[in-house]
């Protein structure tokens, strides 16, 4: 099987690394020693946040786990785990994690001694995978476990990306000669050159696919250049990475476009923006710092009357964000941030008007003017409008 | 036309509002019946010392003359000391002719309105009131007739009585009511949970039942001990609001107010008098009579009497069934895995003496289901109460309990989950309850709180069985994890590092070990957890006499165990840990 791309330039050889941790383990177990193995701890009190660096990086808090009658389970899952993956490296094969979830069960239907391993549902399975990145500091798609590439459908008339093959080859596609099909990133950006046919201005995030193809089936890309991108909802692996991508080689001014809601803030912008703290140690390559707050901004609602809601805080979703909201202006290194005060202020004045605002409102501005969401938009950026 | 104003009579009053007093629904109605029976029949015995033995048998006869409704007859047979023929009409007839109204004593009945409400909805729904055997000691034969009420008078009416030979008894009353009502025998409303509820706090009871065409059940007594009614106390004046304050009075007539105020209630003495006049009570007032007084000097009294700082009532007027005789009680209802017993002190809420006693216990074979909520046994003055939980004062107070401490899961602010019975009993001359049908107990904080730590006591004492037997699984689960998942461990890291079979071997016996000091562990914590749990017991065997255990010997065990799961614990510091 061909060798896959490298998503980043890592020193690490993985399965050298593996196989020095094993030695030591056993080596520990025959002396009679409780072996030990550590990874980052990947939690917001272990995150660190420099408007410099731009993006969220892992502290020295680690989570230790020394061998004894309670974590004997999660250390014999744990090397398990990690011989099915580096079996995988060895042969080239990849995998999402459902994917090796089954192919688990089936290693353990297979042999009735590992009965008791088995996992009772894919969260078992999906820590274990996630621990061993953790303690190994290495991606999960370097493990050659990939997710679904969701979302971030492209459009622009300037864009041309070349992509380099696993074989080597090139491929180049100009996505002005997609027709109405938008151009899909996938998870390893890297492998990614971009290239401008024509100045791009900048580009546009909007949370909505639907409203992002809108926009382009309205003739967006046409009007303007730029690079028109939908997110769907929080942002995957493959749009982190993209948008990261486009700014880092293309240097275009970014815009997210979404809601005005404490859950689009927290997980959609700030994860967008600077990566989150269950991906510590991916965040370098998977966000976008420069990419600016669009709207909807609080201003918004009152200068363009749009309809808004009460926040039902029965609803136990809408409830919970207000309440992550608050206690992320007590502890998110992020919005702690002098340099994000404008952000914080959004989430302060969320918390106080508990009220949630949709993108899609800005199609109650002028109904008869189809593209009034566009102008509005533009006006926004030529405006300084944004946060 | 004027409408003519008519004044009824009381047995009119309740024929109307039989819903008032435990007659609300058909299922009520048979359990009403039942207990009203069952209470007289009590009482009467401890009334007379006489150890009660009593007979229930509650039959289907047919179908109902009212809608959804089936014809049931209820027979209780007691051996207590008979019922005089004269005084039949008035206990089975007449309402509010009881021998203990407003009397401050812990008798189950109060009012004297239950035995004849039953007698009325007989009436009411099979036409006919109560049939009755009566028998006391000085008479050589029995009496036999059927009692009626007379709504219009409030009276009782004998009819059909009869001279019956009933050679058997010494003294007895035997009572049937055919009614309209319908059978429940298990659940909260339930005729069993009745029984076994009735059971579990009378100690002294033999009962025999048969409900249905289930088979006769026999309960022996299991002490021998006649509970000593306390003396009769008088009400003491904080209990009391401005109106009923004036009623009392009002009985009092031309009694002068200092007098009143010293014979009408507990805990007032000439000191108080002297108190309340510098309360503000006009001293003037004190030697008028009552029947002088006015609504105006009534409340300067009574104001005065409200701001004085009086003795607590005394306690002594509480009965308490006791840990012993609850204990012994509680194996009655089933085989028993373990249980816990607490009597509190009588003590004083909201100026009543009170007594709580609180029973907790897991039995085997009961089908409890281990995913549901306890069952909840509650009991004013030794009477089962099954109906409206959710506004009684024991509910609350149990729902208040953080179970979790005692090693039981428990949804927030609800009962405690698990195969468990709660019976929590409340004794008290003054009990309020919520409504005349005596079904809650009016949750006032004081009585709220100290149900609670009678509830925590018992929970504390219950929680070393469910430490045990939870340290028991958890040296049994380590023990399995160890077997299970260390050869796998070491598999694997053999096939990853490629490494020998010797080296393999090598490592289990290291892996061996280290988890070997591990379960060393868990075991001597289980055997704190043994010899803390044989501790309690020994100690509760002590209580009832029997097995007395040497409880020095059981600390020396406690001490060894402690000391022991000290050291194995200090040879390595074994956790998950999240380091800076």
């Amino acid at each position: 099987m061909a060798k896959l791309t490298r998503i980043r330039e890592l020193k690490l050889d993985i399965p050298k690394e593996a196989k020095r941790l094993a030695e030591v383990m056993l080596t520990d177990l025959e002396r009679s020693k409780r072996p030990v193995l550590e990874a980052v701890k990947t939690s917001l009190d272990n995150s660190f946040y420099n408007a410099k660096v731009g993006y969220l990086t892992p502290g020295d808090k680690m989570v230790r786990t020394e061998l004894n009658v309670s974590s004997v389970q999660k250390l014999a899952r744990v090397v398990f785990m990690l011989e099915l993956l580096l079996n995988n490296l060895e042969v080239g094969s990849v995998n999402t994690k459902r994917e090796l979830y089954y192919m688990c069960k089936g290693v353990i239907k297979g042999n009735a001694r590992l009965k008791p391993l088995d996992f009772e549902d894919q969260d078992e399975s999906n820590s274990v995978i996630d621990f061993i990145g953790d303690m190994l500091r290495v991606y999960r798609e370097e493990l050659n476990c990939f997710a679904n590439d969701r979302g971030g459908q492209t459009y622009s008339q300037q864009l041309v990306v070349t992509e380099t093959m696993p074989d080597g080859d090139k491929a180049t596609v100009d996505l002005s000669t997609l027709g109405t099909a938008p151009y899909q990133p996938k998870n390893r950006p890297q492998s990614l050159k971009l290239k401008a046919r024509k100045k791009i201005d900048f580009c546009l995030i909007v949370e909505s696919e639907g409203t992002a193809n809108t926009l382009q089936a309205m003739g967006f890309t046409k009007r303007n250049n730029c690079i028109l991108m939908g997110a769907q909802g929080v942002p995957s692996n493959a749009v982190r990475g993209w948008a990261k991508l486009i700014e880092e080689e293309l240097s275009v001014p970014m815009y997210f476009f979404g809601d005005l809601d404490a859950y689009t803030m927290q997980n959609i912008f700030r994860t967008l923006k600077a990566g989150s703290a269950a991906s510590l140690i991916r965040n370098a390559d998977f966000s976008a710092p420069q990419v600016r707050f669009l709207g909807v901004l609080p201003e918004d609602v009152k200068k363009y009357d749009l309809p808004h809601y009460k926040v039902k805080e029965s609803d136990p979703v809408e409830a919970r964000a207000l309440k992550k909201a608050k206690d992320a202006l007590e502890n998110d290194p992020f919005f702690l941030d002098k340099k994000n005060k404008g952000l914080s202020d959004i989430l302060r004045w969320l918390i106080k008007e508990k009220i949630r605002c949709e993108q899609q409102s800005f199609f109650s501005v002028d109904p008869k003017d189809k593209i009034k969401t566009e102008k509005i938009i533009l006006e926004k950026i030529r405006g300084g409008h944004y946060v | 036309m004027t409408n003519k104003i008519t004044k009824s009579s009381t047995a009119e009053y309740f024929a109307k509002n039989l819903q008032q007093v435990g007659f609300s629904s058909p299922l009520k109605a048979v359990l009403t019946t039942l207990k009203e029976a069952v209470d007289n029949s009590m009482d009467a015995c401890e009334v007379a010392g006489i150890l009660p033995e009593i007979t229930v048998e509650v039959k289907r006869m047919g179908v109902g003359s009212s809608k959804n409704s089936e014809l049931v007859k209820i027979v209780v047979e007691d051996n207590g000391p008979g019922i005089e023929p004269d005084d039949l009409a008035k206990v089975f007839g007449e309402y509010l002719a009881s021998s203990k109204f407003g009397r401050g004593q812990c008798s189950r009945g109060q009012q004297g309105i239950g035995i004849s409400a039953a007698t009325t909805w007989a009436q009411l729904t099979n036409a006919k009131g109560a049939f009755v055997r009566t028998k006391t000691s000085s008479m050589r034969k029995a009496i036999e007739a059927r009692v009626d009420v007379d709504i219009k008078s409030n009276t009782g009416v004998v009819r059909n009585k009869e001279t019956v030979d009933w050679d058997k008894k010494t003294s007895g009353v035997r009572v049937e009511f055919v009614i309209d009502g319908r059978i429940q025998l298990n659940g909260d409303g339930g005729l069993i949970t009745y029984m076994e509820g009735t059971v579990l706090v009378n100690p002294h009871l033999t009962l025999h039942y048969k409900l249905l065409d289930n088979d006769w059940i026999h309960v022996e007594r299991v002490s021998n001990d006649s509970p000593d009614i306390p003396e009769a106390t008088l009400p003491h004046p904080h209990t009391f609001k401005l109106g009923e304050f004036i009623t009392h009075a009002t009985l009092f007539g031309k009694t002068s107010l200092a007098q009143f105020l010293k014979t009408g209630f507990s805990r007032i003495s000439d000191q108080s008098i002297k108190d309340f006049v510098a309360k503000g009570l006009p001293k003037a007032l004190l030697t008028k009579p009552i029947s002088a007084l006015k609504e105006d000097d009534f409340k300067k009294v009574f104001l005065a009497v409200q701001n004085t700082e009086l003795m607590s009532p005394s306690t002594k007027s509480v009965l308490t069934v006791g840990e012993e005789s609850l204990s012994k009680s509680i194996q009655r209802l089933g085989e028993i895995d373990f249980f816990s017993v607490v009597a509190r002190k009588p003590t004083i809420c909201d100026f009543k003496p009170v007594s709580v006693e609180v029973a907790l216990a897991r039995f085997k074979n009961r089908n409890l289901e281990a995913d549901e909520p306890v069952q909840l046994l509650r009991f004013a003055n030794r009477v089962p109460l099954q109906f409206d939980k959710s506004g009684c004062a024991i509910t609350w107070a149990i729902e208040s309990v953080n179970w979790k401490n005692y090693a039981l899961s428990q949804p927030k602010s609800s009962l405690p989950i698990g195969p468990y019975i709660f019976a929590v009993s409340v004794v008290s001359p003054f009990i309020k309850f919520k409504n005349a049908s005596k079904e809650t107990i009016d949750a006032s904080e004081e009585l709220v709180e100290e149900i609670r730590r009678a509830l925590m006591q018992a929970g504390q004492k219950l929680s070393r069985h469910i430490k045990k037997e939870d340290r028991e699984a958890d040296l049994e689960r380590k023990l399995s994890h160890i077997e299970q998942f260390g050869p796998i461990l070491v598999e694997s890291l053999v096939r990853i590092t490629k490494s020998s079979d010797v080296r393999k071997k090598k490592a289990e016996d290291g892996l061996k070990k280290l988890l070997g000091r591990d379960s060393q562990v868990a075991v001597a914590e289980l055997e704190v957890a043994s010899a803390r749990l044989s501790k309690l017991k020994a100690h509760q065997d002590k209580k009832l006499g029997t097995d007395i255990a040497d409880e020095e010997t059981e600390s020396e065990v406690i001490e060894t165990a402690v000391e022991n799961s000290k050291a194995a614990k200090s040879k390595k510091p074994a956790s998950t840990k999240k380091k800076k």
